[in-house]
């Protein structure tokens, strides 16, 4: 027994070895907890790329009132027990000034939660949980990717026009899936009152054989078919599209179908002609500003930059402006500083809307086609919805706060 | 008893009966139903062969190889990386069928005679447990090889489209593999069944001091099976390539359920690996029609259900 | 091994815990709070799997079952959180009894797939059903009583209850009770003959396990104020029993020290590289390799072995 607790105590002991030496007070250090491993990791990558990216040059310029800009990581692999201890292993031993993170919704939530305790900014840079930023929303925690509320209006703004009256929604049986499908058809269905839903149907979360779902749906003839599917989902989804040309019997309607993450996947074998939304398409616009976010990236880590890449630069914008503009290292006036605060990116100027920390991304709508310039499809016939027309008002939001 | 209830009631009970499973056969017969049960077989046909593979391991080994769904990833893995090579088509599907569980079976090959073959003395909970560490490794291991980005194997032009079954489309993909499916089921039957080896095998599942005894090497035998076994894991990866995504975590979704397909089939057992590759397909295909919300749930209610009453699988087990 | 020095050696290791928030970063007070919640759970498992010999393949689904149980009470139900810590054990543990009953009939690996089926479906309905479990969210921000929320509340909590399960587990495996059990695990069939009846020490002893992880489960949501369905999941279970494995598992305190390495080391190689599976996977292969006792046993083996040299010079 004491020989037990002998040993006992020198592991305990040892695990005190582990003890950081402070960096000293000289940079500002930005923690990220994310999944970098596993299905999800493709999108993190590019989250913490375009942030590297954006803060090498903000401390080539000198950095932040005189500070360089740092960042370390942590892999959670997808489970949000990991990841909660890895946020507070951050605040708590290696003393970051903020919190980034994650793409599981669950781990955010919680990690959000440990924010607002600890008053400390945490800026959420995937997840899709339309609560981020709204039902538990708090001063604490900022959105800069969209969630599932925006997602939903977007879709119905860029349907509103089309002369589709019969829906049929389908996807995984999950948190998002759910969410990004009931705000989809909710807006929607305010947008067009005459709107039906024929049915909906649900399969569990990466399924890889749809054809058994697909078909019923095939049969019930809808007007246009709302995909709520997130990940791997979508793959299986676009795959089985191209398969059974699903886009000649119905309008097909998927969030992220444009995107590069999914496009590029897929290569030749993407489906053509189904529309979608995404964040970021590093062709459109042609701006100088995009057009130099690209070029910048490709030289760093010789691929185009996805969605992620837009998220982490921003967050880094939104940072460094953040300080200067609060003029110190002081957490409260740093987020008093964020609130209404514009920073300039590739897809023009972005605005952290005060009412609910969310940032206002522009959205773009378009449809895949084929394209002669790269080994993967684009999207074409691309419209911009503005922050202010997709994103939930105000009023909204505190009502859901209530 | 007879008198205790009216006969009028008995016989209504027996035509309300009649009519039920008549009705219910008949609303199997709807196409939709139809097309669905061919998906479940499809899907059957993959997890025999992973399940046949873990079945022969366990059965004949005693070794519940955690780490087989990790062989079966790197088997989708090594399927896309060949099918590159050969630059795609017909003939990079054809070479990465070939090649891909021919490397995992290398792989197995070198894990068995490092580790294994030192620990085949020891309780089946450490087995177990080293079989996950591997797991651990290769997880890693396969992201340190290939990174973290999706790949998809591309289907050869001779795969795509579908064909009509009873007025539905269903991929031709699917379809071919309902044909290789039971190949496979033969192929491993003769071999288990036909050959020297087979039966030496299957002996010393039962009895291994008996069969080393003898003068039989024991231990190539068990070398032997391993290899197989992990072929097949490698072999349904490479299979399911094409029609699913190549990615980091296959591993996991698959482990749990072929384990539990052996479980209820039978450990050692390949037509036991088959019933219970059917029963969970299908299970989960038609459940779907049931219950779509909690259609997961029906693979597992079905193997409760069997464990209770056939506690030690539905068909002999070796041990 | 004198009494009298393991007493002064327990006392010291209470003191040197007592203190700890006073003289470590506040990280080491959550990190500690943690590990030997984690501990905890593998000890209650090993309860189970070392002593009882039954193959417990599905152990977390008792820990989540006493954390969402304690999460709904507050959250939902409205409970004082008090009444919640106590009824969350019990809800757990009548949940042992219930899968106990299905999958006793059951031998070895039968068993443990049986209850890993029956526990998936746990996690299924768990998962699924957003209304009353927030589905894959989770719960968070669960409200625990301001005396027990701080993190050196939390901790001292956690010492005690975990401190005072650990007795308790100790005093039962070391009773008549205990015994038997072990002597099931050793040879059912003699246990049988002599009149012990087998199937209900079996159950009871699977109903105690399910009783102390469902403690484990409160101790997480008071240190931690979420839960997530993971914590139901069949890869924490094989967590668990890789740290009863590492430290030792047949003896008492093996499991905490498992728990104590594998928290250690993902918290300070994931700062370090993000292949810290990868690490883990490694250790516990040479750990199977070398140390078929677990740690633990090893060490345990070489004092043996010099206390005896020692006696015969």
């Amino acid at each position: 027994m004491k020989k037990a607790l002998t040993i006992g105590m020198c592991i305990v002991l040892l695990g005190f070895l582990g003890v950081s030496l402070s960096y000293g007070a000289n940079t500002i250090k930005v923690g990220f907890v994310d999944t970098y491993s596993g299905p999800a990791s493709v999108y993190c990558f590019d989250v913490v790329d375009g942030f590297k990216m954006a803060i090498q040059a903000i401390n080539a310029k000198g950095g932040v009132l005189g500070k360089k800009i740092e960042y370390t990581t942590r892999d959670e692999k997808f489970n949000p027990a990991t990841g909660l201890a890895m946020a507070k292993e951050l605040v708590m031993r290696e003393e970051v000034d903020i919190l980034a993170g994650t793409i599981n919704s669950a781990t955010t939530l919680a990690v959000s939660d440990f924010a607002k305790k600890e008053k400390i900014p945490f800026f959420c840079t995937f997840a899709k949980s339309e609560k981020i930023t709204g039902e538990m929303g708090h001063r604490y925690v900022f959105g800069v990717a969209e969630n599932t509320r925006m997602v939903g209006k977007a879709t119905a703004f860029a349907v509103a026009k089309k002369p589709y009256k019969k829906f049929w929604v389908a996807g995984e049986d999950y948190e998002y899936g759910h969410a990004v499908g009931e705000a989809s058809w909710r807006y929607i269905k305010a947008m067009k009152p005459e709107a039906q839903l024929l049915g909906q149907t649900w399969w569990k979360v990466g399924e890889a054989d749809l054809a058994p779902y697909i078909t019923p749906i095939v049969q019930a003839k809808p007007d246009m078919l709302y995909m709520a599917t997130g990940g791997s989902g979508n793959l299986n989804f676009l795959k089985l599209a191209k398969a059974m040309n699903l886009m000649k019997e119905m309008a097909c309607f998927l969030h992220t179908s444009i995107e590069l993450s999914n496009l590029q996947a897929l290569g030749k074998d993407a489906p053509e002609g189904v529309m979608g939304t995404a964040n970021y398409l590093f062709y459109y616009p042609e701006t100088p500003e995009n057009k130099a976010f690209v070029e910048e990236f490709r030289k760093m880590y010789n691929r185009p930059p996805k969605v992620g890449a837009l998220y982490g630069y921003a967050a880094a914008q939104l940072i460094a402006k953040g300080y200067q503009k609060a003029g110190k290292i002081d957490r409260e006036k740093f987020i008093t500083a964020m609130e209404g605060l514009t920073v300039d990116s590739p897809v023009g100027k972005l605005e952290m809307r005060a009412c609910d920390h969310q940032l206002m991304l522009p959205m773009f709508y378009g449809v895949t086609k084929a394209s002669p310039q790269y080994d993967f499809h684009i999207a074409s016939d691309v419209m911009t919805i503005a922050g202010k027309d997709y994103l939930p008002t105000c009023d909204e939001i505190k009502k859901v706060r209530k | 008893m007879p008198g205790r209830y009216p006969l009028r009631w008995v016989s209504a009970g027996h035509g309300f009966i009649r009519r039920m499973t008549l009705d219910f056969l008949a609303s199997l017969c709807s196409p939709g139903v139809l097309c669905q049960i061919l998906v479940g077989l499809s899907r059957t046909v993959i997890l025999f062969i992973v399940a046949s593979g873990l079945s022969l391991i366990l059965g004949v080994l005693r070794i519940p190889n955690i780490a087989h769904g990790s062989l079966y990833m790197i088997g989708a893995f090594m399927a896309y990386t060949v099918s590159r090579i050969f630059g795609g088509g017909i003939t990079g599907y054809c070479m990465a069928i070939l090649l891909a569980p021919l490397g995992v079976a290398l792989v197995s090959f070198i894990i068995e005679r490092g580790i294994f073959s030192r620990l085949y003395e020891r309780e089946h909970i450490m087995l177990f447990l080293l079989t996950f560490s591997f797991a651990l490794v290769f997880g890693d291991l396969v992201k340190m090889v290939w990174g973290a980005e999706y790949r998809t194997v591309p289907l050869p032009a001779f795969f795509q489209g579908s064909i009509p079954i009873l007025g539905l489309p269903f991929p031709i993909y699917n379809f071919s593999l309902l044909l290789i499916g039971p190949l496979v089921a033969v192929a491993l039957w003769l071999i288990v069944n036909k050959t020297k080896m087979g039966k030496i095998s299957r002996a010393a599942a039962v009895d291994r001091e008996m069969v080393g005894a003898v003068g039989i090497n024991v231990s190539l035998v068990f070398c032997i099976v391993f290899v197989i076994g992990c072929f097949l894991a490698g072999l349904g990866g490479a299979l399911v390539a094409p029609i699913v995504n190549v990615v980091l975590g296959m591993d996991h979704t698959l482990i749990m359920e072929a384990f539990l397909i052996v479980i209820m089939g039978g450990l050692g057992n390949i037509w036991g690996a088959l019933l219970g590759s059917l029963i969970f397909g299908l299970t989960q295909s038609l459940g779907i029609l049931v219950w779509p919300q909690f259609g997961i749930v029906f693979p597992y209610a079905a193997v409760i259900v069997v464990l209770s009453f056939r506690p030690t699988g539905l068909l002999r087990s070796t041990w | 091994m004198g009494g009298k020095k393991s007493i002064i050696i327990l006392l010291l290791l209470a003191a040197v815990l007592a203190f700890l928030p006073f003289g470590l970063p506040r990280f080491y007070t959550y990190l500690t709070a943690l590990i030997v919640t984690m501990g905890l759970l593998s000890t209650s498992l090993n309860f189970a799997l070392g002593y009882g010999g039954l193959y417990q393949l599905h152990h977390a689904v008792f820990y989540g079952a006493g954390a969402y149980a304690a999460a709904v009470m507050i959250t939902k139900l409205g409970y004082n959180p008090w009444l919640a810590f106590i009824v969350a054990p019990l809800v757990a543990a009548a949940l042992s009894l219930v899968l106990g009953i299905i999958c006793i009939r059951l031998s070895k690996l039968y068993f443990g797939m049986l209850q890993i089926s029956l526990g998936s479906l746990v996690w299924a309905i768990v998962y699924r059903w957003y209304g009353f479990t927030g589905g894959d969210d989770g719960i968070h921000g669960i409200s625990v009583p301001s005396m027990i929320g701080s993190s050196k509340g939390a901790y001292y909590f956690t010492m005690i209850v975990a401190g005072l399960a650990m007795f308790f587990m100790y005093r039962i495996l070391h009773s008549p009770f205990g015994s038997t059990l072990q002597g099931i695990r050793d040879n059912a069939v003699r246990s049988q003959a002599i009149g012990v009846n087998v199937r209900r020490h079996q159950l009871t002893a699977l109903v105690m396990a399910g009783f102390f992880a469902g403690v484990a489960g409160v101790l997480f949501v008071v240190v931690d104020t979420s839960v997530f369905p993971d914590m139901l999941f069949w890869t924490l279970s094989l967590e668990i029993t890789i740290m009863a494995l590492l430290g030792g598992w047949f003896t008492f305190l093996g499991p905490m020290l498992g728990a104590a390495i594998i928290v250690l080391l993902r918290t300070f190689v994931s700062t370090v590289t993000e292949y810290w599976t990868f690490a883990m996977g490694i250790l516990l292969m040479l750990v199977i390799l070398f140390l078929p006792e677990g740690v633990l046993g090893k060490v345990f083996e070489i004092w043996k072995r010099r206390a005896s040299a020692e006696d015969r010079s």
